[in-house]
């Protein structure tokens, strides 16, 4: 068996996936089909948020990268390659 | 027909009934939580693939067995090899 922290580490990502994705499903396709006064729409924010914080997380990883990227490299590189 | 063909074929197919209900390009007139639905779609599947890829990495770390006698017996072939080298004359 995997050791105690992989087991807890490997779980908690299961876990977290399957909230975010229980969370985002009832939000884009459950919750157009429930009456607009009924109380659980007060847990989600307005629909055009379903897609913008999807697309801001997807330019903050690609910055995460990059500056990973030019980072690694700036360490690596020898002195006077140009 | 080439692999990349088929895909782009299949992606534009989607893609073309995807627009179809998004941008109300027939006049269909479809109930307002049909298009509700379906504006969010490419954004949706995306998120939910990637749920899928970090359940998939999650389990997969917590289900991978330690493999003790594999590991002592690399220990071992690893000092048997220093050992090896140093007698040839190889600095550690």
């Amino acid at each position: 068996m995997a050791t105690g922290t992989d087991r807890a580490v490997g779980m908690g990502l299961v876990g977290f996936s399957l909230l975010l994705f229980t969370y985002y499903t009832i939000w884009v396709i459950i919750l157009p089909f429930v009456d607009s006064d009924h109380v659980v729409h007060q847990y989600f924010l307005p629909r055009e948020y379903s897609v913008i914080l999807p697309g801001i997380a997807a330019l903050i990883l690609l910055l995460c990268v990059g500056t990973f990227i030019g980072v690694v490299t700036r360490k690596n590189r020898k002195p006077k390659v140009d | 027909m080439t692999k990349l063909l088929e895909w782009v074929f299949g992606v534009s197919v989607i893609g073309a009934a995807w627009a179809l209900v998004t941008f109300d390009l027939l006049n269909l007139r479809l109930p307002v939580a049909y298009k509700e639905v379906a504006w969010p779609m490419p954004v949706y599947l995306l998120v939910v693939f990637g749920c899928y890829s970090l359940a998939t990495v999650g389990y997969r770390v917590a289900t991978f067995n330690d493999c003790e006698e594999a590991s002592k017996e690399l220990q071992d072939q690893i000092k048997e090899a220093k050992e090896d080298l140093r007698k040839k004359g190889l600095k550690m």
